[in-house]
C-alpha cells in the first residue's frame, strides 16, 4: 500500500512537471510569434529574388490524385524532371481532401511541412488566413505569369484577402448531365432558365398511380456546392455584402428552395441526401429513373463510359444570374518550406498549371482546362471534338465563379444544408426552418469576430 | 558469542564497503521499484499524460491547429459547449447507442455462451464462427454493411421484401440509423462477450449445481441463483469495457453515416473529429475531449461502486 502511494506521488509529480513544461513552451511560442508579427508592418509586395541554383534538391508534393489521375501525374512529373533535372519531386498521396487537410494541419503543428500541396478550394481561406500557405504574388511579379490567361473565376477562387495563395489545378464545376437519347425522343431541350423548368418537368416526368417512376431532374442535397449556385442565380446570397450576417433567409435567397419544395412535392424533382446518395442518384440516372442530374463535371467521363444511352451536358439554368461554382482542388506552396524549397516549389507549380500541358493534363485527369490560350489552341479544338460534352461548360467559362470565401464557411454551411436535408427526407417546408438556420449562422459569425 | 562468529564479524569489518558507495546502493535500493517501471512511465508520459495535459491547455485557447498563435480564451469553450443544445443532443445519441450496444452485446453474448458451452468439435466450430467477426477490421465490416443497408440495391432490403416490407433507407433514415450502427457493433463484439462468458461459466465449480440440484432447484433457479451471481465479475468486466468502447464509437460512423442524416448519428467522438478537422475548431474540440473524459471517468467509477456490492468473487 505504501509503495502504491509512493508511486502515485511520483506520477503526479511527473504529470505536474509536464503541465508546467507544456504551458511554458506554448507561451514561449506565442510570445515569439506575436513579437515577430509586431515587427512585420504591412509592406508592398515586391517581386521575389531570382534564386538560380542547380544544386540538387528534393521537394515533397502532397496530393489527393486518385488512381485514375496517376497516369497524368506521372507524365507531368517526367516532363518536369526533363526541364529541371536538379529538382526531384516526391509525390505523396494523402487520401481524399479531408484526409489531406487533416495531415496538413498536423504537419503545420509539427513544423515539418511539404513544399507543395493540393488544397480543396473551399478550405483555401482557412489555410491562407492562418499563414499556412505562401502568397505567390512575388514570384508572379518576378516571372510575369500571365494571370489573365486563366479563367477569371478559377484564378480568383485561389486568392483570398488580396493574396494569391494558389493556382487552379484540378477544376470542376457542377453541370446538368442528361439522357440525350430520351430528351431527343421526347423532343425537349434541357432548361436554360428557371422559366423553362415547369414545361420541362411536365414533358419528362412519368407517374404511375400518383407515384413518380421517372423524375425530370435531381439536385444533390448533400453538398452546398450544388445548390449555392441556385441561391445566387435566384438573386440571393449566403451572407450579406459585408459578410457580417446570414442572408440565406431573405426572400431572394429563398426563391430557389421554395421552388425545390414545390417541384419535389409535386413529384417532378428528386433530391439526394445522406451517405450513399451520390451512388443512388447515379444508379437512378443510369437506370432511367431520373432524366437529368446535377453533378460534378469530373463525373462526365464516368457517365459517358457507363450509360447505355447518349449523354448530354448543360450548364445549370439561370434566372437573375447564371453562374456555377468552382470545385476541385488547387496547388499551393507551404509557408514553412525553406527558400530553396520554395523556389523549386514555384517552378513545379508553374509547370503543373502551364498552358503547354493544360489540355493533356485536363484530359488525363478528367477535370477542366484552366487556360484560355490552351482552349483556343489546335490541341484545344481537338479536345472538344473528342469531348463535345465539355463545350456546354466552356461556353460559360467565366461564369464558373469562386465559392463563398469566408473562414467560417465550412462550419456554418452545415446549418442550411440541414434545411435541404429536412426537405429531402421529411418534405419539411424550408420556410419554417431557414430562419433557425440563419440564427445559427449568425451565432457562428459572431463567434469569429 | 563463539569464536567462529567473532571471526566472521572481523572479516565483515575488514571488507566493509566505503560509506559513499553504501549510500548510493541504499538509494538505488530505495528507487529500485521506480527504476524498473521507468520505461513504462516514460512511454505513458509521452503518449498519454503529455497529450492529456496539452489537450487541456489547448482547450483553454481558440487554436485551429494551423494558426501559430494560441489565443487564451479561458473557459469560453467549456461554457459554449455546456450551454449548447448540440452538446446534449450528441450526448443523448451517444448514450442511446451505448445502452443498446451494451445490453444487446451482453445479452446475446450470454445466450450464445449458454448455448455453445459444450465440449465438442461441432460447438467449437460454432464458437469459431460467432467469434470470427471480432477479427475483421471495423473499416472493412462497415464498408460491407454500407452495401447491405443500401436502400436501392442492398441485401437487407431484398430480405425484408420477402416478408412484404417496403424498402427502407436504413442509413438515410434518422430513425433507423442508430439501430443499424448498433447491429454492426453487436455483430462484431458478441463473439468476444461469448468467449469471456464461457470462460466465466467454466470457472464455476460443478459442486454448487449438484448441491442445489439435490435441494430441488430447477434449471431457472440454478441460472438465477448460481450462474448469474458467479458470472458477475465477468459481467462487470464486459459492461465496463463494452461501455467505454461504445461511448467512443467512431469508425463505423465515419464510414457508414458521417454523423448524419440530420446529425442523427453525430456521437460525441465523431463530433470531436469534425469539429477539430473539418471546422478547424481545435480548441473547442479539446474542451469537448476533456468534458467527455470526465463523463466516462465518472460513469465508469459509478459502475464500479454500484457493482461492488453486487459482484460476487468466487472464494
Amino acid at each position: 500500500m505504501k509503495t502504491k502511494k509512493k508511486w502515485m506521488t511520483t506520477m503526479m509529480a511527473g504529470g505536474l512537471a509536464l503541465v508546467v513544461t507544456a504551458c511554458g513552451s506554448g507561451d514561449a511560442n506565442n510570445g515569439g510569434q506575436s513579437s515577430a508579427n509586431a515587427n512585420n508592418a504591412p509592406a508592398p509586395v515586391e517581386a521575389a529574388k531570382v534564386v538560380e541554383s542547380t544544386e540538387p534538391i528534393t521537394i515533397q508534393y502532397w496530393h489527393s490524385h486518385a488512381e485514375a489521375q496517376m497516369e497524368g501525374l506521372n507524365y507531368m512529373l517526367e516532363e518536369f524532371s526533363k526541364k529541371y533535372p536538379h529538382i526531384t519531386v516526391e509525390p505523396v498521396f494523402q487520401g481524399g481532401y479531408p484526409d489531406l487537410h487533416k495531415k496538413l494541419q498536423a504537419a503545420v503543428a509539427a513544423n515539418d511541412v511539404p513544399a507543395v500541396t493540393n488544397v480543396e478550394v473551399s478550405s483555401l481561406p482557412t489555410f491562407g488566413d492562418s499563414g499556412v500557405f505562401t502568397d505567390l504574388t512575388p514570384w508572379i511579379l518576378r516571372d510575369n505569369t500571365a494571370m489573365d490567361d486563366f479563367s477569371e473565376g478559377m484564378i480568383n477562387a485561389y486568392a483570398f484577402n488580396g493574396k494569391q495563395y494558389g493556382f487552379p489545378l484540378i477544376v470542376s464545376t457542377s453541370v446538368f448531365v442528361y439522357n440525350k437519347t430520351l430528351l431527343d425522343e421526347l423532343g425537349v431541350q434541357p432548361p436554360q432558365t428557371w422559366d423553362d423548368i415547369d414545361a420541362f418537368n411536365e414533358a419528362v416526368t412519368l407517374k404511375e398511380n400518383g407515384e413518380t417512376t421517372r423524375y425530370a431532374f435531381s439536385v444533390p442535397g448533400w453538398d452546398a456546392w450544388y445548390f449555392d449556385p441556385w441561391m445566387i442565380n435566384g438573386g440571393g446570397q449566403i451572407l450579406t455584402d459585408d459578410q457580417s450576417a446570414s442572408a440565406v433567409e431573405t426572400p431572394e435567397s429563398m426563391r430557389y428552395i421554395e421552388n425545390f419544395y414545390k417541384w419535389k412535392t409535386d413529384g417532378y424533382m428528386h433530391i439526394g441526401y445522406g451517405k450513399g446518395a451520390s451512388d443512388n442518384m447515379r444508379q437512378m440516372f443510369l437506370g432511367g429513373e431520373i432524366a437529368m442530374v446535377q453533378h460534378t463535371s469530373a463525373n462526365i467521363k464516368m457517365y459517358r463510359e457507363n450509360a447505355d444511352f447518349e449523354i448530354g451536358v448543360s450548364f445549370v439554368p439561370g434566372d437573375v444570374k447564371r453562374i456555377s461554382n468552382i470545385g476541385g482542388a488547387g496547388i499551393a506552396m507551404m509557408d514553412g518550406a525553406s527558400d530553396e524549397e520554395k523556389e523549386a516549389a514555384w517552378k513545379f507549380i508553374e509547370h503543373m498549371t502551364s498552358a503547354e500541358h493544360n489540355i493533356k493534363w485536363a484530359e488525363s485527369v478528367g477535370y477542366l482546362p484552366t487556360r484560355k490560350s490552351a482552349i483556343d489552341s489546335e490541341e484545344g479544338k481537338q479536345y472538344f471534338e473528342r469531348w463535345p460534352q465539355y463545350e456546354a461548360v466552356f461556353e460559360h467559362f467565366d461564369d464558373v465563379t469562386p465559392r463563398l470565401q469566408h473562414i467560417a464557411y465550412p462550419e456554418f454551411r452545415t446549418h442550411y444544408i440541414e434545411v435541404i436535408g429536412e426537405l429531402a427526407l421529411n418534405n419539411v417546408d424550408p420556410a419554417t426552418l431557414m430562419p433557425q438556420a440563419a440564427e445559427r449562422i449568425n451565432e457562428i459569425l459572431a463567434d469569429y469576430e | 558469542m563463539n569464536n567462529n562468529n567473532k571471526q566472521e564479524l572481523k572479516l565483515a569489518a575488514s571488507t566493509r564497503t566505503p560509506v559513499s558507495v553504501r549510500n548510493w546502493r541504499t538509494a538505488l535500493e530505495k528507487w529500485k521499484d521506480f527504476m524498473f517501471a521507468l520505461p513504462a512511465i516514460a512511454l505513458l508520459a509521452v503518449f498519454l499524460y503529455y497529450p492529456l495535459v496539452n489537450s487541456f491547455y489547448i482547450s483553454l485557447t481558440n487554436w485551429n491547429m494551423t494558426r501559430p498563435v494560441k489565443k487564451f480564451v479561458g473557459i469560453d469553450n467549456y461554457t459554449y459547449l455546456l450551454g449548447h443544445e448540440d452538446f446534449y443532443q450528441s450526448l443523448k445519441i451517444t448514450f442511446t447507442y451505448t445502452i443498446m450496444d451494451v445490453v444487446l452485446t451482453l445479452a446475446i453474448g450470454l445466450l450464445l455462451a449458454l448455448l455453445f458451452n459444450v465440449s465438442s468439435r461441432f460447438y467449437a466450430f460454432m464458437r469459431g464462427i460467432v467469434f470470427m467477426p471480432y477479427y475483421i477490421s471495423m473499416v472493412i465490416a462497415a464498408m460491407v454493411f454500407v452495401w447491405i443497408y443500401n436502400g436501392k440495391y442492398g441485401l437487407l432490403n431484398r430480405v425484408v421484401a420477402m416478408f412484404g416490407i417496403d424498402p427502407v433507407e436504413w442509413l438515410i433514415n434518422p430513425s433507423t440509423v442508430l439501430p443499424a450502427l448498433v447491429v454492426v457493433s453487436v455483430w462484431k463484439g458478441v463473439g468476444f462477450a461469448m468467449i469471456l462468458f464461457i470462460a466465466g461459466l467454466r470457472s464455476i465449480p460443478a459442486d454448487y449445481y449438484e448441491a442445489a440440484a439435490i435441494d430441488g432447484a430447477n434449471r431457472w433457479m440454478l441460472f438465477r441463483h448460481i450462474t448469474l451471481p458467479l458470472l458477475s465479475p465477468m459481467t462487470l468486466f464486459l459492461v465496463i469495457t463494452t461501455f467505454i468502447s461504445s461511448m467512443q464509437v467512431f469508425q463505423s460512423i465515419d464510414i457508414m453515416t458521417n454523423g448524419g442524416p440530420l446529425n442523427a448519428s453525430n456521437a460525441v467522438v465523431y463530433w470531436i473529429y469534425t469539429m477539430a478537422f473539418s471546422q478547424f475548431r481545435t480548441g473547442r474540440a479539446s474542451a469537448l475531449i476533456m468534458i467527455f473524459f470526465v463523463i466516462i471517468l465518472l460513469l465508469t467509477a459509478l459502475q464500479w461502486f454500484i457493482s461492488r456490492k453486487k459482484v460476487h468473487y468466487e472464494g
